[in-house]
């Protein structure tokens, strides 16, 4: 563990992405003490610039508080950030491995399943299924995690096939192993490493799809997000700028944080480049 | 007889008209680029009320009468008209020498097809409008005669030809209406002939030489754009690529900005006919909604003035009544009815409910509901989240719902699975043709759209509107629809919330185009433009 931190700690610009990506978290788990209102609420003027009248980012056209608004929409974006990943993460981990270890038919329904999702473009098929389902916090995390899971199968496939003949796996299958135990306690550790790298991009990836979703006015319209805000802002760029800049900047320093930690967790969990630099 | 007073009427409109522009010689030429938004579905204009055929069919299609913009009756196709004393025989003297873009003579027999075989068979309102109308006589080709079974006062006025278009009988004749040509290729006795419609991109109607109006119109060609993306029909306002945008096509938002620049301006004239009303229907058969008193409650709970002047910037004005007060006109409307009120009254709203029985709970809340959302863009968003956040403050919570427009039509409309649903409606210039279908018992009418979704049914206000629809005496009338604003004062099946008003951006090149009731959906014969 002090060798990965260590690891980690040379990649400067992962750490300054860890030190932006821990202040949103912050703000994000204080959200209902630094606003214990309702985001939603009128709380006064319309269209206040930033800075006047007691809003410090300014308020949007029904006089809601735009920092209010940012910070319980960051508890949105990263809930369904997470919550998406680890959905698309369990269904490509189950896919992948079953395809990887067990080869011949297994393996290729379970591909051309997801070949057949990778061949739809992701954000259409997203915007589809949101559709199709009410627009709910629910419906959001299915449309994201059935649009990304195919990526980790297709990875976590390629690693049980160089895995599974390596001599430490014969060695548990002269010992009489199970193939679930083989599966999951002798190859997952070891691919480990990857999942967690492509897992913490795809945070980042699902935080843009639901932003994408609620400024197309396909978010959950009880829930304040940023794409919300973007999409409810929308239309005064050009008389009330703030309304929609400040959340764009907020999910542009999150996502770019969030690419810069994935990035290091690659560089420190990734043996073969370990020596890298 | 009322021909006397209507050609006297007519002539001092006319001449005051002239005096008015007297001061600035129409220019004739030109093109007149203009919003068409949506792209219409077809041009059929006898067959939908859809907005966008409106802003292109009337220029193609003539009615019997057009509008000025205080609805006074200006003569088009028919250039005057007698009503026998007992109201059941309305006689129209017809124009001659009209004919139609093909070059075919407009008869009274077009009129007589046009009203028995299309508008009454498959026009939306057409059933209502001409409902006592029993047959057409035609004694001669410039003379029609309509044998009502009561009076029906209203129908003078849904004559123009966005309404109620005349179509030629000799291309219409022994077809199905709804599969015939005519609804691509439309040809009428406009001022415009259709020319062109290129799919995505425009439709194009070139001038009438031989139009019935001496001398009109000005304009050589007028082309309706389709852009479908708001912020780049404004620029193209804005750079003068279009010149007249109408019915919302420039959000109010950038209408207020254009409205600052040189050589654009921006009107609320040319909507008198329509009457738009905004409002919240409930379902008034199931709990909480059943109870009149929490749809009051509803009623003083919302700000009206915060929802005009935040989400619409200032363009509309305050439900007073379930009529638009646009009624004081023909005297129906009737003021000072309580619970309506352009400021919310919080505390008079828990009065109520507390008196109803509406207790608040633990957390404070007296009822839930969902609420359901126009999906006609944003504005109506922004207003479901006011209405969420104001009702939350005397004890419903709401949650918000917005689906695409034919699941919102099929929910509200066919399976009336909603409670609360925030909606608009026309009340076009007569209540019986736009009023009534709300209200009525009749008008219960399961998967039609716009109508009695509310399912209120109450005999004293059905008898009270087919008084009303039938009573010929202004002053017995007036009376009628005092009774039955105050009744819908009381049992409120519906929150009447504001009258809209839309706004046309115009170029300041453009040049009379709001000379009569329709605006938009008029038939543009004295627009010029200034070279």
């Amino acid at each position: 563990m002090v060798g990965f931190w260590t690891r980690f700690r040379r990649n400067r610009s992962a750490v300054l992405g860890l030190l932006i990506l821990a202040f949103v978290i912050l703000i994000a788990a204080t959200a209902q003490i630094i606003f214990p209102e309702d985001p939603f609420r009128l709380a006064g003027q319309a269209m206040a610039p930033p800075g006047e009248s007691g809003f410090l980012l300014g308020s949007d056209s029904l006089g809601r508080d735009v920092a209010a608004g940012m910070a319980h929409g960051a508890k949105t974006s990263l809930l369904i950030g997470l919550l998406a990943t680890i959905v698309a993460v369990t269904v490509g981990v189950l896919m992948g491995a079953l395809a990887g270890y067990y080869g011949g038919w297994i393996d290729d329904l379970l591909m051309r399943t997801t070949e057949m999702f990778q061949t739809i473009p992701s954000f259409i098929f997203a915007i589809l299924l949101v559709a199709i389902m009410k627009p709910s916090i629910e419906s959001i995390v299915i449309a994201i995690a059935v649009v990304s899971w195919p990526a980790v199968a297709r990875l976590v496939r390629g690693e049980f096939l160089s895995l599974k003949n390596r001599e430490f796996v014969q060695a548990c299958h002269t010992l009489g192993m199970s193939d679930i135990r083989i599966m999951l306690g002798e190859i997952l550790p070891n691919c480990l490493s990857p999942i967690i790298v492509i897992g913490s991009l795809m945070v980042a990836t699902a935080i843009l799809i639901e932003s994408g979703l609620a400024f197309l006015g396909l978010g959950d319209p009880n829930i304040m997000s940023w794409g919300f805000q973007i999409g409810a802002g929308r239309t005064l760029l050009r008389s009330a700028w703030w309304v929609c800049t400040f959340p764009g900047i907020a999910i542009l320093i999150t996502v770019l944080a969030i690419n810069l930690v994935g990035e290091g967790l690659n560089d420190a969990l990734n043996p073969r480049l370990r020596e890298r630099t | 007889m009322h021909v006397v007073k209507f050609l006297r009427r007519t002539f001092l409109a006319t001449a005051f008209a002239a005096t008015a522009i007297g001061s600035q010689a129409q220019e004739y030429g030109g093109t007149f680029v203009y919003i068409v938004q949506p792209e219409p579905p077809s041009l059929a204009s006898y067959l939908s009320t859809s907005g966008p055929i409106g802003l292109v069919a009337p220029k193609i299609y003539d009615g019997l009468f057009d509008y000025d913009n205080d609805l006074n009756i200006v003569p088009a196709l028919a250039e005057s008209y007698e009503v026998s004393d007992d109201g059941k025989t309305v006689t129209f003297n017809l124009r001659q020498g009209v004919s139609w873009h093909d070059g075919e003579p407009f008869t009274s027999a077009d009129v007589q097809f046009t009203v028995m075989e299309v508008l009454k068979k498959v026009h939306p309102r057409g059933p209502n409008s001409f409902r006592e109308v029993d047959s057409i006589d035609t004694p001669d080709e410039h003379t029609a005669v309509f044998n009502l079974e009561n009076p029906a006062p209203y129908m003078l006025r849904a004559l123009s030809g966005y309404e109620s278009p005349i179509v030629p009988k000799h291309l219409l004749e022994g077809q199905d209406p709804r599969s015939a040509d005519l609804a691509n290729n439309p040809v009428g006795t406009g001022a415009y002939k259709f020319t062109e419609w290129k799919k995505g991109q425009y439709v194009r109607l070139d001038k009438n030489e031989n139009y019935w109006r001496e001398g009109l119109p000005y304009l050589d060609r007028i082309v309706g754009r389709f852009i479908p993306d708001a912020s780049t029909r404004t620029a193209a306002m804005e750079n003068g690529e279009v010149m007249y945008g109408a019915y919302g096509a420039i959000p109010n938002i950038d209408a207020v900005r254009l409205r600052e620049i040189d050589g654009i301006s921006v009107t609320t004239d040319g909507y008198s006919m329509i009457n738009p009303m905004s409002l919240i229907e409930f379902d008034t058969t199931e709990p909480p909604f059943d109870n009149p008193e929490i749809r009051k409650a509803i009623s003083l709970a919302l700000d009206r003035s915060f929802l005009i002047d935040n989400i619409w910037f200032g363009y509309g004005k305050p439900a007073t009544s379930a009529l638009s007060s646009n009624f004081a006109a023909t005297d129906l409307y009737k003021a000072g009815l309580p619970v309506y009120a352009p400021n919310a009254n919080v505390e008079e709203a828990k009065a109520i409910l507390d008196a109803a029985g509406f207790e608040p709970d633990a957390s404070g809340v007296r009822a839930t509901a969902v609420l359901d959302l126009i999906p006609y863009g944003e504005d109506w968003r922004r207003a479901g989240e006011y209405m969420k956040q104001a009702l939350g403050d005397v004890g419903i919570e709401l949650e918000l719902r917005y689906e695409d427009v034919p699941t919102w039509l099929k929910r509200v409309y066919a399976d009336y699975d909603f409670a609360m649903n925030v909606n608009y409606f026309y009340q076009l210039p007569d209540p019986v043709l736009g009023v009534h279908r709300h209200y009525g018992t009749d008008q219960i009418r399961q998967g039609t759209h716009f109508v009695n979704s509310s399912r209120y049914s109450n005999p004293e206000l059905d008898s009270l509107l087919s008084a009303g629809a039938t009573e010929a005496d202004a002053g017995k009338r007036s009376e009628i629809y005092g009774q039955i604003q105050e009744i819908l004062a009381d049992d409120m099946p519906v929150v009447n919330l504001f009258e809209m008003e839309f706004l046309t951006v115009y170029n300041d090149k453009i040049k009379d185009h709001a000379t009569s009731a329709l605006g938009a959906y008029g038939p543009f014969e004295r627009v010029w433009l200034e070279q």
